[in-house]
């Protein structure tokens, strides 16, 4: 067998997929190094192997918007995570001598102030805190659920398949915010938990359905076949053998599924079915927008409905990003 | 086709059956009962049982049926065109419905009319002049019409036309809240009072409309039948908007089935937003008032078209491309 330099991209990180680059010749000893990629590759005269993994972020650091919305959503996390926890209650200290400060006319107030004499910056950030968990967490849920279930129907078929079929063919054919409302309703006050829980739960189809496909396409595939003709169990070849290579596309369609769930939280908070008011989010600060809007105090919607969209085009951006890097033969 | 329509009608049917069973147990096990909404306390004890008895929720001597019994009570009622009682209105659902069915419809429709009108030729555009700059700003506009949620467009658009410009010396702007008295019978006005609420529900769907037609047209100007019809000799709009577009525009039917949920979910805020008595509005008030019976009524009504645009989708599909059979 000729020396094939090792393809750059492809299921080289993939578990098992290296060995077959080999010859005969090879011993035990350069096969270890072969399996540890850069170790002593260079005796072989190639090029020191990149993983797949390893391919992908140099791809997506290659990509010039990508990662500069990566950085501008990192300053957007960190920030949230850590200012709250230096200014700690700043965000519901109620000022009642300075309502309705405007905005970059002094450090201590640096974004005006609100109806109610609070720190518009604090609450932007705290607010941010919300979303993103929300996003986070709904997302978790989504992989865990859909993820999950996806995973059985697109492996096993059956009456399973045909459950999670129907089941998305109500919730695609129901309004989803009035789905989530209701449900939020239902089970009774509006909490964070609720309704991280609600939108986990209805929202998780759509991972689902890809996970689906993706299973059906892997499992009639020769690697699975080779798997279970040397005895693996069904529960092996779904972790070890499918789920790495159905990966990309979830992690495409996950990080997509948060922007969707920073939206969709702040319409419900909008709404008044997220996180009750003491605790601001990005979406209850914009629910007396008519109020500020005829009253000039257009600042107190600006603000928060362009951290809104900022931190969404972010994610979608950081999104498509993953994307290009995943699967290069895609563009 | 006979039989797959009969099918799909079933499947429809069996689909909004779920559907109900399943919201009717979620705004029943909800605390709080319909009386407790918007009601004088004073009230008089048989009053309320005569109320609660008369939304089907109780008997005679205001013992609570229980709920599967109640559900079969709504879905008698349901099966002859009555969906209950709204709890806040003294008024039925279906008529609450039917009052603001056609101003949605009206705003909806338009909204979509225009999605197409302008979505589709900007993605043909893109798609014909690939990585030109008119390609580039095509992709950048609907990469951040994808990203903004039609509520928050609403707000923006409200800002810069209602306050910002009539503010400005022009002394001008787009009206800001719901429909001229007038009516549909004053159509100049109501044009000048859908602008904005139409323009905030269209920009998403352009986005994903003229995204979807650039890949859609796309992946077919790349096969070889239409390499084909270039070599011998055809020119370049021939090809074009001739071979390339029929088959690219195919799956667009498909698409606006799929649209239709997702401009009645931003309609119901975008309504609430710019004071459109519409049904959206309907539920943005059942939403905040809690009001049950209405929220179902606007969800049942939603699915059923859902259900039936997917079905026409499907049906017109078949008809407009004699490649697929069901």
């Amino acid at each position: 067998m000729a020396q094939v330099p090792p393809l750059p991209i492809g299921p080289a990180g993939v578990p098992g997929a290296v060995p077959d680059q080999l010859s005969v010749e090879t011993t035990v000893q350069q096969e270890r190094d072969l399996a540890q990629p850069g170790a002593r590759a260079d005796e072989f005269g190639v090029a020191p192997e990149l993983g797949f993994w390893r391919l992908a972020v140099i791809r997506f650091l290659h990509h010039r918007v990508a990662t500069g919305a990566l950085i501008i959503l990192s300053i957007i996390v960190l920030s949230a995570i850590i200012v709250p926890i230096i200014t700690g209650d700043l965000y519901r200290i109620q000022d009642y001598r300075h309502p309705f400060k405007p905005p970059f006319q002094s450090l201590q107030h640096l974004l005006g102030t609100d109806d109610l004499g609070r720190d518009e910056l604090a609450r932007l950030l705290r607010g941010a805190r919300v979303s993103i968990m929300v996003g986070v967490l709904a997302v978790v849920g989504y992989l865990l659920i859909g993820g999950t279930l996806g995973a059985l129907a697109g492996y096993y078929g059956g009456w399973l398949d045909n459950a999670l079929m129907r089941f998305t063919d109500i919730i695609i054919s129901a309004p989803f915010l009035l789905v989530v409302i209701a449900v939020t309703a239902a089970t009774g006050g509006v909490r964070l938990t609720t309704v991280i829980i609600v939108i986990a739960a209805t929202g998780w189809y759509e991972i689902g359905r890809l996970m689906r496909a993706q299973f059906l396409v892997l499992r009639e595939q020769e690697f699975v076949q080779a798997a279970r003709a040397l005895g693996a169990s069904n529960a092996r070849i779904i972790v070890r053998h499918i789920l790495p290579n159905a990966l990309a596309p979830i992690i495409v369609s996950a990080t997509l599924g948060v922007s969707g769930i920073v939206l969709l939280e702040a319409a419900l908070g909008f709404l008044g079915y997220s996180i009750p008011p003491p605790e601001p989010s990005w979406g209850n600060m914009l629910q007396n927008f008519e109020q500020y809007l005829l009253d000039d105090q257009a600042y107190l919607v600006v603000f928060p409905a362009t951290a809104l969209v900022v931190t969404a085009l972010c994610i979608n951006l950081v999104g498509d990003g993953i994307r290009d890097a995943l699967d290069p033969r895609q563009r | 086709m006979t039989f797959y329509l009969i099918r799909r009608v079933a499947i429809g049917i069996l689909l909004l059956f779920l559907m109900s069973a399943m919201f009717f147990t979620l705004t029943r096990v909800t605390p709080g009962r319909p009386i407790t909404v918007g009601e004088n306390p004073k009230i008089h004890q048989s009053v309320i049982n005569l109320r609660l008895h008369r939304l089907g929720l109780t008997d005679e001597q205001g013992n609570s049926y229980p709920i599967p019994q109640q559900y079969v009570l709504y879905l008698g009622a349901l099966l002859h065109g009555d969906l209950g009682d709204s709890y806040l209105n003294n008024e039925k659902v279906t008529t609450l419905l039917m009052q603001r069915l056609p101003n949605s419809l009206l705003l909806l429709g338009v909204a979509l009319l225009v999605a197409l009108a302008i979505g589709i030729p900007l993605g043909i555009f893109a798609a014909t002049r690939q990585y030109s700059k008119l390609d580039i700003t095509t992709s950048l506009v609907s990469y951040i019409g994808v990203s903004i949620p039609s509520f928050v467009l609403g707000i923006y658009l409200l800002l810069i036309f209602g306050v910002i410009l009539k503010q400005s010396p022009l002394h001008w702007g787009f009206p800001l809240f719901g429909m001229h008295t007038g009516g549909v019978d004053d159509p100049i006005d109501l044009l000048y009072h859908m602008v904005l609420p139409v323009t905030s529900l269209a920009i998403l769907q352009i986005a994903i409309f003229s995204r979807f037609m650039r890949a859609s047209m796309l992946e077919v100007l790349h096969q070889d039948y239409i390499r084909t019809a270039r070599a011998k000799g055809l020119s370049l709009e021939k090809v074009n908007y001739k071979h390339a577009l029929r088959n690219a525009i195919l799956p667009i039917i498909t698409l606006v089935a799929i649209a239709i949920p997702q401009i009645v979910n931003g309609a119901i805020i975008t309504e609430g937003i710019f004071s459109w008595p519409g049904t959206g509005q309907l539920a943005f008030q059942a939403v905040v008032t809690r009001d049950y019976p209405v929220i179902l009524g606007v969800v049942m009504l939603v699915a059923a078209g859902t259900i039936l645009f997917n079905l026409i989708a499907d049906v017109t599909y078949a008809i407009a491309d004699p490649r697929i059979r069901y």
